[in-house]
């Protein structure tokens, strides 16, 4: 396969926390941001950047509520993120394919 | 982006799914006190029987279905406010759970008390419909062991139909420890290792 054939990486996937979170987010129906923050061992910021540029996008939804007192955030992945996460594997793939 | 670092890209997303599964792992302590609310329930119903104080076997199983409910929302509560996540294979679970548990009310105590068979029939059923459970969270778990406890409840049932009734529940009882219980306490020495693993 021509180098030029390799399918190119979704930017918005393409870095460690968003790739984290759809991971997670793919296998689960919806998680919380302590979840997510726990689970992939990050901070309160980069999460939530990452989440905010996730959301942008249209992959994921955020719901913010309340529960008791005490804010709580969930996040699940959309139909178009689910498709982008499986395009984005498909790409890998294809890097792993290629021969030079 | 080269072979190698697509490479990583994948055992990065790997291990992330493999971190949602330690969710499912808590369930066990559900699968016990139902295991031991079972057991209760039918000795009780059985002492019952043979001391011929049928008219009580109804508050047997109010005691002790309501034990087992009771728990199961406090337990659920904490357990759901700890996680943090809903996997599909905790939603599957719990579904399953709720069938089967309706289930075994209605062939353990609404029809035999609605006189549509006799009580020696309660072991039989309840074992079908533990099996199709067991079988079901193995499958879902992708549990080998689980699934084989399933099969065992199935011949456990077939095995009960050549016993006479009285005795059905000297078969139900380690048919419960081997197919229940066990299983749940497999689930609990799994969970317990991974915590320490998690911790260290």
């Amino acid at each position: 396969m021509p180098p030029e054939k390799l399918a190119p990486l979704d930017p918005v996937i393409h870095s460690r926390t968003r790739l984290a979170v759809l991971s997670i987010l793919i296998s689960v129906k919806e998680a919380s941001f302590n979840y997510l923050k726990e689970t992939i061992g990050t901070t309160d910021g980069n999460l939530s950047v990452s989440l905010s540029k996730l959301e942008e996008a249209g992959y994921i939804s955020i719901k913010k509520a309340f529960k008791g007192k005490k804010p709580l955030t969930t996040c699940r992945i959309n139909e178009k993120g689910t498709k982008a996460f499986s395009e984005y594997l498909k790409a890998l793939e294809s890097y792993i394919e290629f021969k030079e | 982006m080269n072979k190698v670092q697509a490479d990583e890209e994948f055992k990065f997303i790997r291990e992330m799914i493999d971190r949602t599964r330690k969710i499912t792992a808590g369930s066990w302590m559900f699968f016990l006190i139902w295991g031991i609310v079972a057991i209760l329930g039918i000795g009780g119903m059985y002492a019952l029987v043979f001391v011929e104080k049928y008219s009580w076997i109804w508050l047997n199983w109010i005691v002790f279905v309501g034990i087992g409910v009771v728990f199961s929302i406090v337990y659920g509560k904490r357990i759901e406010r700890l996680k943090g996540a809903r996997t599909y294979a905790n939603i599957a679970t719990s579904h399953v759970c709720f069938a089967c548990g309706i289930a075994f009310l209605l062939v353990g105590f609404i029809f035999p008390f609605l006189k549509l068979y006799s009580w020696g029939l309660i072991a039989i059923l309840i074992s079908l419909v533990a099996g199709i459970m067991v079988f079901s969270l193995g499958g879902i778990y992708e549990w080998k062991l689980l699934k084989w406890c399933g099969v065992l409840w199935w011949l456990g049932a077939l095995g009960m139909v050549f016993i006479h009734e009285n005795y059905r529940a000297l078969l139900f009882i380690p048919l419960m420890l081997i197919g229940y219980i066990m299983p749940a306490l497999v689930l609990r020495s799994m969970y317990k290792k991974q915590s320490e693993e998690d911790a260290s």
